[in-house]
């Protein structure tokens, strides 16, 4: 798909926003500038802005409104964007032509200030051929990577329809999608385990054939669980992000991919390796001027021929009295008990040993910080048992549908 | 929040070696390798006061000394929190 290149394939599904139930081509597109940084309010805004750079010559980018602050504005200024926040325009502070069919996206910035990666539409649309006509529930932010990939899905294939849902309706969006008919849903497993805590039954009850995970790391407990309550459907997840776009799908029910697809050579595939336990990628998919094989800073481990994505690097290890503690293995023994339904690891400062392993911790059944605490030694060296547990009532959720708290 | 008392940190102190399966003798001139209070475990008796009086411990404060004792832990734990 290019712009300006004819009517999308999928100008006729079906999208479905807060205000708004119809087809891409009934779209009102948003008068902007050629090109535009579109603040946005909602996805009715932000579908609005993609249409406007879908069937024309536009250079685009589309973000919350709460994501850009005033510093971001104008460094996107200084890029050439003219800032679009309803009826305020602010032209750019630097004069160029724009790029026809570029997007710009913004990094979730987890590791500082968000950076922009240029895609254009091409980029952004990885799923080819033929696929089964389903509606998608998109719950992403407005923007983010994930959330394009399910907008050019819609764009890209016929019989792709796509419910979208505010942050405000990550609490009772599941009567809508029952309502609206929504086959696939994807989601971080944040996203999936907040919905499954709050209301399995009304989750249990959607004719899902399409489940996806991705955008955190996706472990074993979370996808049993979704595979069995949707023995049906196909449960995937997928590895992506801004730089290197979408790059590993991996279809099976389990967690990690196969550890003999490391080095592999396939042409339109990602070339994956692993270097000092860190994942590097050379994406086709990857946004323009991003490293060929790129460094991640995701850490993988490879476990019974699988190679498994447990975190970032840079947060990952917790020093516990020259020890190395990882954060992410301690997440993973805590979730696979029957009662926790989520967990978050990280180092306290501590006297004497630096750090000490604590855990937040959201319980979906009953269970003591001593029990959790033993099942943890029983499963952990000692310096990685949790030593503080702290419990939550509900799972610190954010606009990203991540937890990194 | 006010500074613990020596009992509410001895009780703190025996719930830590609790977790860990093991017992707070009665006497404080127990030695703490014979009854297995580790690091790990004074770590955790320092951040548990923390959490209790909402405030942090300077450990730089206090001149450092031997602990080898319940007692040791006890009175180290106490001039902390006065410092």
């Amino acid at each position: 798909m290019s712009a300006g290149a004819g009517v999308p394939a999928g100008a006729a599904n079906r999208i479905i926003t807060r205000g708004f139930d119809g087809r891409w081509d009934e779209l009102e597109p948003l008068d902007v500038p050629d090109s535009s940084a579109v603040l946005v309010r909602d996805n009715h805004d932000a579908v609005r802005a993609v249409w406007a750079a879908a069937s024309g010559d536009r250079e685009v980018l589309v973000a919350s409104r709460s994501r850009v602050t005033p510093d971001l504005a104008l460094d996107l200024r200084d890029a050439g964007l003219a800032i679009v926040d309803g009826a305020d325009v602010q032209p750019p502070t630097v004069h160029r032509d724009p790029v026809p069919g570029r997007v710009w996206l913004l990094t979730s910035g987890s590791t500082g200030r968000p950076k922009r990666v240029s895609h254009t539409l091409d980029s952004l649309t990885t799923v080819a051929g033929e696929q089964p006509r389903r509606t998608w529930l998109c719950p992403y932010a407005h923007g983010a990577y994930a959330w394009w990939q399910v907008v050019t899905l819609s764009i890209s294939q016929p019989g792709q329809d796509v419910l979208f849902i505010e942050p405000d309706e990550l609490d009772t969006w599941p009567a809508r999608a029952l309502e609206v008919g929504v086959t696939a849903a994807s989601g971080t497993p944040t996203f999936w385990r907040q919905a499954l805590y709050r209301d399995p039954e009304s989750i249990a009850a959607l004719p899902l054939e399409q489940v996806t995970l991705g955008g955190e790391p996706v472990d074993q407990t979370i996808l049993t669980r979704l595979t069995e309550m949707f023995p049906s459907a196909r449960v995937s997840w997928i590895y992506a992000s801004s730089e290197a776009g979408a790059t590993i799908a991996v279809h099976d029910g389990r967690a990690g991919f196969p550890q003999e697809w490391l080095g592999r050579e396939l042409d339109g595939r990602a070339g994956l390796s692993v270097d000092d336990g860190e994942l590097l990628i050379a994406s086709p998919k990857r946004g323009e001027g991003i490293d060929r094989v790129l460094r991640t800073g995701d850490r993988v481990e490879i476990v019974d021929g699988r190679v498994l994505i447990t975190g970032r690097l840079a947060s990952d290890e917790i020093n516990v009295g020259g020890a190395k503690a990882s954060a992410s293995a301690v997440r993973d023994v805590l979730q696979s008990h029957p009662a926790v339904v989520w967990a978050a690891v990280r180092g306290r400062k501590a006297p004497i040993v630096g750090s000490i392993v604590t855990a937040d911790v959201v319980l979906s059944g009953e269970a003591t910080a001593a029990e959790l605490t033993a099942w943890c030694a029983a499963r952990l060296p000692d310096y990685s048992v949790p030593r503080r547990v702290r419990f939550l009532d509900t799972i610190p959720i954010k606009e990203t549908l991540k937890s990194d708290v | 929040m006010s500074a613990l008392s020596r009992d509410a940190i001895r009780t703190m102190m025996a719930e830590v070696l609790q977790a860990q399966g093991k017992m707070m003798p009665e006497d404080d001139a127990a030695n703490l390798e014979t009854i297995g209070f580790r690091s790990l475990d004074f770590s955790e008796l320092a951040l548990r006061v923390e959490d209790e009086i909402g405030d942090e411990l300077n450990f730089d404060a206090p001149e450092l000394r031997q602990i080898a004792t319940i007692s040791d832990v006890l009175d180290f734990l106490e001039q902390l929190q006065a410092a």
